[in-house]
């Protein structure tokens, strides 16, 4: 462990007002590991990423990314927001989105540059959709859309990527094609996943983070239907959906 | 429509008129697509009203106290940009409900409005002016007024095209990528306002909106970007003020109220045709 770890929270406490939505929260993530953040709606998944984004303050406690605060270090952060909060009809194209995350690199006054153009390009043939740089992101499929966005959160050159529910709107199909892309970039990046899944990210990650306003740390190994219990309570079962969908 | 071409020919004020017309739409074109893209035009309607303030206030001061510089066209200006400022900010700050503070503003500067029209002497005739617009009585100064706004509206949104466009689809990724979202909404709310002043002397206060949002929501049925989003909505309300300044000439209609049903008019006909 050094204070240059990707992210390192000690004893962090949040409330909205008089509710507490996080407490004594201590989470240390190492370079390139791929880890998942998942339990119940409410219980201060998206908090979290706001903190870690600086987005918000935690009212105690410290959060470092690579060493930094938030707010200088998110300029290492890839960001995927939920697409849910996008407007799809929006008047974009594929390529627009990816150059909206040169914004901040590129020049302020003005068009973008070309060579802008050239990386976000190159940027949307890694995640396999150069040829569709043209088409209007309403016109892109649920799965393009996200690799569009992941595109976006790629081109800036991030060292730590961040996806907020990013297979919530997938099929099963699609949902595997992302997640065997995300294995891919986890040669080179942090990647942290925000997933309600629980039981479909474990076969990819490497740590599970569970946040029900404590926040715990589970490698991928401990995890069985008993955590999932604690998460959840004991209404919900384990979404566990077909685990061996599309193996070869 | 041939008797207007004639006159159009003959009368200085009909060139003003449309030239005024032309140049408007090009503003209208740039804000009408922020407008409509972020979702604003509640708001924009409230700079609208409340614009009837600073005119009413203007032209007080220049009837009673001879206050003859402060033209009602820079009482509006004055007004608009208050009124976006104070809006944005209260949006921002404040977390109140966002369409109940529009509304109070919205009232209280057109009734601030018609207590200084009520005690200026004369006949009320200004107000039915600053209302539904008066595009046949524009001046060589107002024209001069106009083409330096536009010009500054222009050129602001060709600078920070690419932060627009960013803020306007995704603020708060915009935000995590260095860009000062809450300078750049209020340049767009400030925008907004300037446009809004502009388009009252042609259609009026009441008709602003439907100005600034209907060209680009016809646009924006079938446009894929911004850029080209703008452009046409530009060409749309250019075309819209022609015909209806040519089609009112004749039968003596209002200029503003038949730019408005022709622009209604073009709008829903575009909703028969398939979107992109």
């Amino acid at each position: 462990m050094n204070n240059t770890d990707p992210i390192q929270i000690k004893d962090l406490n949040f409330s909205y007002g008089p509710v507490s939505v996080l407490e004594n929260a201590n989470l240390t993530i190492g370079d390139r590991e791929f880890i998942s953040v998942v339990g119940p709606n409410g219980g201060g998944k998206t908090t979290l990423l706001k903190i870690l984004l600086g987005l918000l303050d935690a009212q105690s406690g410290s959060v470092s990314i690579f060493g930094q605060t938030p707010v200088r270090g998110r300029k290492w952060i890839g960001y995927l927001p939920q697409y849910a909060n996008l407007d799809s009809k929006f008047p974009v194209t594929a390529l627009d989105v990816v150059l909206m995350g040169l914004l901040g690199k590129t020049r302020t006054l003005g068009f973008y540059r070309k060579s802008d153009r050239e990386t976000a390009l190159s940027m949307l043939a890694r995640v396999g959709l150069d040829k569709l740089h043209n088409r209007p992101l309403s016109a892109l499929s649920g799965g393009q859309k996200q690799r569009v966005l992941i595109a976006r959160a790629l081109v800036s050159d991030p060292k730590l990527l961040l996806l907020d529910e990013p297979s919530s709107s997938l099929d099963d199909y699609v949902e595997q094609e992302l997640f065997d892309l995300l294995q891919e970039l986890n040669k080179e990046l942090t990647i942290i996943v925000v997933s309600h899944d629980v039981a479909y990210v474990s076969k990819y990650v490497e740590k599970v983070v569970c946040v029900n306003r404590a926040v715990h740390t589970h490698p991928v190994a401990e995890i069985d239907d008993n955590i999932i219990h604690d998460m959840y309570g004991e209404h919900v079962h384990a979404v566990r959906h077909d685990q061996e969908h599309g193996h070869g | 429509m041939g008797e207007f071409f004639q006159a159009l020919f003959q009368h200085t004020f009909l060139q003003h008129a449309l030239l005024a017309g032309l140049l408007v739409s090009i503003s209208c074109g740039i804000v009408g697509t922020y407008v409509v893209t972020r979702r604003i035009t509640y708001l924009a309607g409230g700079i609208a009203h409340c614009v009837l303030g600073g005119m009413g206030f203007a032209r007080y001061m220049q009837v009673v106290h001879d206050w003859n510089w402060l033209t009602p066209m820079l009482g509006a200006m004055f007004a608009a940009l208050l009124a976006a400022f104070i809006i944005g900010w209260v949006n921002i700050k404040a977390k109140e409900r966002i369409d109940t503070v529009i509304s109070a503003f919205w009232g209280l500067g057109m009734a601030i409005g018609i207590l200084f029209i009520a005690k200026t002497p004369g006949y009320g005739e200004d107000l039915m002016a600053y209302l539904f617009g008066n595009i046949l009585l524009v001046t060589q100064g107002e024209l001069l007024a106009i083409c330096g706004l536009d010009l500054f509206i222009a050129a602001t949104a060709l600078l920070f095209h690419k932060q627009f466009v960013a803020v306007c689809f995704d603020e708060e990724f915009a935000r995590l990528r260095g860009i000062n979202t809450q300078f750049f909404y209020f340049l767009m709310l400030a925008l907004t306002a300037l446009t809004v002043v502009l388009m009252v002397s042609i259609v009026g206060i009441v008709m602003v909106i439907v100005m600034l949002t209907l060209p680009a929501a016809i646009a924006g049925r079938f446009c894929l970007r911004m850029g080209s989003m703008m452009a046409l909505a530009a060409g749309l309300c250019a075309a819209l003020t022609f015909g209806g300044l040519a089609i009112s000439y004749s039968p003596n209609l209002p200029a503003g109220a038949t730019i408005i049903v022709l622009s209604g008019t073009a709008y829903l006909i575009s909703l028969l045709f398939k979107p992109r």
